[in-house]
């Protein structure tokens, strides 16, 4: 565990850091050191023994399940991929979308025996969702726009996030069926929990006072 | 082709010096403490078949087994815990022998972890197991033996924290859940009150029923019933008027009675652990230290088990101590210190061989921590002690030399 008696949180860089930065503002954190951050990864907030550390998303699962950090904010999307041992205390709302099956517009994706095969980028999410379904499928990482695998026939249909559907649409794809809802998640180190309990639950009420 | 004699397996280690030095340390600290204490080893094999830890009450995942095949083509796993072989010992060779038995274990086991997940896999369990007997005897003589570990583990922020399963157990079945026992465990583990809540709110829409209603309110409350003595209040006013009311308050005798023998501060209570229900049968516990990042204690009363082998139902309780853990822990904290290999190194001149083995001899006798130089002259034997912080170099030949090296 951080040994530190200041608690460290471990932001997913991008939009959710920004969403949580905007929380810090909101309880009353002087985030000027996080606003101008150059290309510093560990910043402080002044006052408030708080320290921040920038990572990738499924690094901050890393990080909050080794106790370098005590904390960490992070999407539901990457804690259904990648699990591990933490607490999830806390959803906070913002970073909402779902997890959704999509599939060339118009095509019944059940339809048949054979195997189908899905592209996505969340191998143990769709995985997972198949199994439940008591279905075997095909599943093929890609690593980056999943769209195209339909479009290339390499696959009938992928499992991704999706927020508004206008990439879907643009590329005459839909959702056929949604897997599960996402949102900003804070996560915290068990040993952390117990051993900081006071500091880690005023931190959690002040976020959840100013959702 | 390209080989892999160079390297080990991920998630296992080679240990030299210092590190392999200050981890028997502490693995000879915790014997010392369970020997004192009354209990007898025993060593069981690292390969066991697969059956032992494959029923039910007794579930390790497939996946996180090292599984090898036997000459008769039957399963077997590289021993993935100690208590499930030590119950099948006690089920069978000790079938008749006069209970409580007081026993303890010091060995490795292997877990098949997500792989670069710097996790070890090979881990190095210390532990005991307290079978029969009094059940509130032995659940604070194991509680306190755990807190004694963390005591001897020389970190100065440590807790001790008592859960029990037969809250959350009793819940489920009051509420006729235990279908979906796994679900609601992992929304409790992992303390995901938001999503417990809209679960039970879900699966309890349909009830009126009062009784249950009160129930489904006490499950949400679990994962929040961490945390001093103060749980113990707040659990007392929901659990009152119902059939839980005893169990706690057996829990807090035990919690009081820790607390008298220990730090207060360094004792604490989570209703929300229910680690592997399937298992264990009542108390549970876990041991913090604030160097690492996971529980270093792992323990609970598993009444069961013994009976899964065949043998009559016997109460039983213990606990495993991860020493990898303590010891890299006690190796970050100390200041770094060079184990130094000898006190003497004695180097014998050509014709004077078998003098020289026997000074050695006679100083390791006496309890000098001696080595025998086999540089193959003088100068390098000096060199060799400079390097090795070694004081005193004793050359011998004609004439005895004792030199000291700075």
């Amino acid at each position: 565990m951080n040994s530190n008696k200041t608690i460290r949180i471990a932001l997913t860089k991008g939009r959710l850091e920004k969403d949580t930065v905007n929380l810090f503002e909101k309880i009353g954190y002087d985030v000027s050191q996080l606003r101008d951050k150059g290309r510093r990864l560990i910043l402080e907030i002044p006052g408030a023994d708080i320290e921040v550390v920038l990572a990738k998303a499924a690094d901050v699962i890393t990080y909050v399940e080794h106790g370098v950090c005590d904390m960490g904010v992070v999407g539901k999307d990457t804690i259904d991929e990648y699990g591990g041992k933490f607490f999830e205390v806390c959803d906070l709302g913002f970073g909402r979308c779902r997890f959704a099956l999509a599939v060339k517009a118009g095509t019944d994706f059940y339809k048949g025996y054979g195997v189908k095969t899905i592209a996505t980028k969340y191998p143990n999410v769709t995985r997972r969702f198949f199994e439940a379904k008591g279905m075997d499928v095909d599943i093929v990482k890609i690593e980056g726009s999943v769209e195209l695998a339909p479009l290339l026939s390499l696959s009938d249909g992928i499992v991704d996030i999706v927020e508004t559907g206008t990439t879907l649409k643009e590329n005459g794809l839909a959702v056929y069926e949604d897997v599960s809802p996402i949102s900003a998640r804070v996560i915290v180190n068990p040993v952390s929990m117990k051993l900081k309990k006071n500091d880690i639950e005023t931190l959690l009420q002040k976020m959840e006072n100013n959702l | 082709m390209k080989g892999y004699d160079l390297i080990t397996p991920e998630g296992t280690r080679d240990l030299l010096f210092e590190e392999c030095a200050v981890r028997k340390r502490e693995e000879d600290k915790l014997r010392y403490l369970f020997i004192t204490n009354g209990y007898s080893e025993v060593i069981t094999p690292a390969l066991e078949f697969y059956d032992v830890f494959n029923m039910k009450a007794r579930s390790f995942r497939q996946e996180s087994m090292y599984k090898l095949i036997d000459g008769k083509g039957r399963l077997m796993v590289m021993r993935p815990d100690s208590t499930m072989p030590i119950a099948r010992i006690v089920a069978t060779r000790l079938k008749g022998s006069k209970k409580p038995l007081k026993l303890f274990y010091s060995q490795n086991i292997y877990r098949c972890n997500p792989k670069l997940s710097g996790r070890d896999d090979e881990i190095l369990q210390t532990g005991i197991e307290i079978i029969g007997g009094d059940e509130k005897r032995a659940d604070l003589e194991a509680l306190s033996l755990a807190a004694r570990v963390l005591c001897e583990c020389g970190s100065t922020d440590t807790r001790l924290e008592l859960g029990d399963n037969t809250f959350y157990k009793y819940l489920l079945y009051a509420l006729s859940l235990e279908e979906d026992e796994e679900t609601v465990r992992a929304f409790i583990e992992s303390k995901n009150t938001p999503e417990l809540k809209n679960w039970i709110a879900e699966k309890t829409e349909t009830i009126t029923d009062g009784n249950k209603k009160k129930y489904a309110e006490l499950l949400l409350a679990l994962p929040r019933l961490f945390g001093g003595e103060e749980v113990f209040e707040t659990a007392e006013k929901l659990f009152c008027n119902t059939e839980l009311a005893d169990r706690l308050a057996e829990l807090k005798e035990t919690y009081n009675a820790l607390c008298r023998l220990y730090d207060k501060d360094s004792i604490t209570v989570d209703l929300g652990l229910v680690n592997k229900a399937e298992y264990y049968t009542g108390i549970i516990f876990r041991g913090y230290i604030e160097e690492y990042g996971q529980a270093v204690i792992s323990g609970g009363r598993y009444d069961t088990l013994i009976g899964s082998f065949g043998a009559e139902e016997c109460g039983a309780i213990g606990f495993a101590a991860n020493v990898n853990a303590i010891a890299s822990a006690a190796i970050k904290r100390e200041e770094e210190s060079h184990v130094r290999s000898a006190d003497v190194l004695v180097f014998a001149k050509d014709g004077y061989l078998t003098e020289g083995i026997r000074h050695c001899t006679e100083l390791t006798q006496a309890g000098v921590i001696t080595q025998f130089c086999t540089c193959s002259d003088e100068e390098g034997a000096r060199e060799f002690a400079k390097e090795n912080s070694i004081p005193k170099l004793i050359v011998i030949g004609e004439n005895t030399e004792i030199i000291e090296i700075e």
